[in-house]
């Protein structure tokens, strides 16, 4: 990770913390270090990033994740050296259509009425990326797989055969 | 005890592709003494090599080659998309071989009879299932039961069905040939990491080797076939690692490419004396290109289920593979578990907000299926080339065209219906039926078998009609899709065809 990456890091997570589940407003005693690089040209800016967290979780809602696990998955988004540049556009753009939507701040809105706002755009195309982009994150996310119980990879530990493979207790049939 | 083989070697069989049909017609042909050189486009990986990871693995095993249209799945690396493949291995039924004397003139279709009956090909699936230690068959125990096959069967029951079974998987249930048995790892699509699963990476290629009479080339694209002033074939351009062009010499050749390679070559190998491609004089090349009909049922039960753990797919009903009109379609479907990680099901059951969430919130309890079915053969689904776009070995980039055929959304009205109903008897508490799985890699028919010359490809043994010693190894010399899963078939197939290819041989015709 270089320098960037980790200021970018910092940021998302402090915006993350401010921004809060509520997606209120923002506190603006940012560090001065992130808030130098919220300011590079090219990136997202703050208020867009804090509502980006919050569609985030509208996208996938549950309650078990963390808001710095949302965050996470759009920071890592951003952080790719290939495809980061058009995703900070593409977030942008969906702050943006949301905000026109909503005829002011969407992050103001109550949760009913972001649901709403959100699909009325859901559509456009960088509201489609962004959501394949969540969606692969959340589900692919250790987090989330502890709480369903999904325990992932097993061939390290030999296959599920001795491990709750074939488990069943709730069927009335007797097979 | 791997041969290598001169270019300029005409006395050897090559054989394109080294997945179900190609390894296996060219092991077969190496057990019979026949010098074999197998080109593989691409690279030989180990079981070290597998991890559990499905973007991982398909970087590493995935066909990437720029394509158009209807998308596949399909493995460029030894083993094919054996390395893929679910292990599903049902026989297909007499009726299917016939569907054109069962089901009559089905509109828009170009639907024939395969040129084989039943009786004839079921000595070759007794073969195949020794090779491949089918569950269920000659000395293999069925499956292990996983959670979600014991929700299937219940629920079938309940329904009325009585062929539900959990053999008829080309996983090991025990260990047998020097594989083990299946572990319950649970991620099948994306290789075995123990070789539980049948693999012709790991067995047939090796056992090839063991013969002294097969090579294998790694990393070798087949781009052409040249033929001689009389129309037979005579050796085999292709490109090695580096885009290097090499012609091997050869006495036969066989191209096992998958679908979309198959049509390819074929095409691209025309000529003054074949126009329009090897084996297209009846214009059936690269047509009647089918995939199966396809839907997933998802169903969240009242307790855990945790489908994730153990085989993605072992569990069977075949009570609709069957001819049925009073259903409202022809042809018949088999019911299969399926399974799949979080990220997977939630792109089945798409969409966003507080409903797809909850569906996946509750993960461990869902239950899933999906059937395979019969799909029509038409003359529009097809694999094109487009006009200008090439690829990186400077080939016209293939264009898929494949849409469903009216029999096809019937039967999968049916099937969603049947199958809700099933984890509805359970309990179920929310159902979700998908249609569109995202992909398709049960390829078949671009190269058919006909009796008649004007009516297909290539005859019954899978030699193109007018070319004495070419022929096509892969699915696709299907005449249909019939229902089951088809590597079984195509290994039957390339069984038989490698008998018919060396008596041919010892006889002097080829």
């Amino acid at each position: 990770m270089n320098q960037n990456q980790l200021a970018r890091r910092r940021f998302v997570v402090a915006i993350m913390a401010l921004s809060g589940a509520a997606g209120t407003a923002l506190n603006p005693q940012l560090s001065l270090f992130s808030r130098a690089w919220a300011e590079s040209p090219g990136q997202p800016g703050e208020g867009v990033l804090a509502a980006m967290v919050r569609m985030a979780r509208l996208l996938y809602p549950h309650d078990a994740l963390s808001d710095e696990v949302y965050a996470g998955i759009l920071d890592r988004a951003l952080s790719e050296t290939a495809a980061g540049a058009a995703f900070a556009g593409q977030l942008d753009a969906a702050a943006a259509a949301l905000d026109a939507r909503a005829g002011g701040a969407w992050r103001d809105l109550d949760t009913a009425a972001q649901v709403e706002v959100m699909r009325g755009i859901e559509s456009e195309a960088s509201f489609v990326a962004i959501q394949a982009t969540v969606q692969f994150g959340v589900y692919n996310h250790r987090d989330f797989w502890k709480r369903v119980g999904y325990a992932g990879p097993s061939k390290g530990f030999g296959g599920y055969l001795h491990r709750g493979a074939g488990d069943i207790d709730w069927l009335p049939e007797k097979l | 005890m791997a041969r290598q083989y001169e270019l300029d070697d005409d006395t050897v069989v090559v054989v394109i592709g080294s997945g179900a049909g190609g390894g296996t017609v060219a092991n077969e042909l190496a057990q019979k003494g026949v010098d074999v050189v197998c080109l593989e486009a691409g690279n030989r990986l180990t079981l070290a090599d597998v991890v559990n990871d499905l973007v991982v693995m398909d970087q590493k095993m995935g066909w990437h080659d720029k394509r158009l249209g209807a998308p596949l799945w399909i493995c460029k690396t030894v083993g094919g998309t054996t390395m893929r493949w679910s292990g599903v291995t049902p026989r297909f039924r007499d009726f299917e071989l016939r569907p054109r004397s069962t089901y009559g003139a089905l509109a828009d279709t170009t639907l024939i009879d395969w040129p084989l009956t039943l009786e004839e090909l079921s000595p070759y699936y007794d073969r195949a299932e020794s090779k491949m230690g089918v569950s269920g068959t000659h000395d293999m125990p069925p499956s292990f039961e996983t959670s979600n096959y014991k929700v299937l069967k219940a629920g079938g029951q309940r329904i009325g069905y009585k062929q539900i079974t959990s053999a008829r998987t080309a996983i090991n249930s025990i260990a047998r040939d020097g594989r083990p048995a299946c572990q319950q790892i649970g991620f099948c699509w994306d290789g075995c990491a123990v070789g539980a699963k049948w693999s012709t990476l790991y067995t047939e290629i090796p056992k090839a080797e063991q013969t002294g009479h097969f090579e294998l080339r790694t990393g070798a694209m087949a781009v052409k076939i040249e033929h001689d002033a009389k129309g037979k074939v005579r050796s085999v351009v292709y490109a090695d690692a580096d885009g290097t062009l090499h012609e091997q010499k050869a006495r036969a050749v066989c191209v096992a490419g998958n679908v979309v390679e198959t049509t390819r070559l074929l095409h691209n190998s025309n000529s003054s004396l074949f126009p329009d491609g090897l084996g297209n004089a009846s214009g059936h090349l690269g047509r009647n290109y089918m995939r199966h009909v396809m839907s997933l049922t998802l169903a969240v039960m009242p307790g855990e289920v945790n489908f994730h753990k153990g085989t993605r797919q072992s569990g069977l009903i075949l009570d609709e593979q069957r001819h049925d009109p009073d259903r409202g379609f022809a042809g018949g479907y088999v019911i299969e578990t399926a399974a799949d990680q979080p990220y997977g099901i939630a792109t089945y059951v798409g969409g966003w907000g507080e409903e797809a969430a909850d569906f996946l919130e509750h993960y461990s309890q869902i239950a899933g299926c999906w059937i395979t079915g019969e799909d029509p053969p038409q003359a529009a689904n097809r694999i094109t080339f487009h006009a200008t776009e090439r690829d990186a070995y400077g080939l016209p980039v293939p264009v898929v065209e494949y849409s469903d055929h009216p029999n096809s959304t019937a039967m999968r009205k049916h099937a969603d219906q049947r199958c809700g109903a099933l984890y509805a008897s359970l309990g179920a508490r929310r159902i979700k039926s998908v249609a569109n799985i995202g992909h398709g890699c049960h390829n078949m028919g671009v190269a058919r078998m006909s009796e008649k010359p004007a009516d297909g490809v290539t005859n019954r043994w899978g030699r193109v009609h007018d070319i004495p010693n070419l022929f096509v190894s892969d699915g696709s010399v299907f005449p249909t899709s019939a229902a089951p899963n088809p590597t079984l078939t195509i290994v039957a197939l390339a069984i038989r065809q490698a008998e018919h290819i060396a008596a041919s041989m010892s006889r002097r015709e080829i």
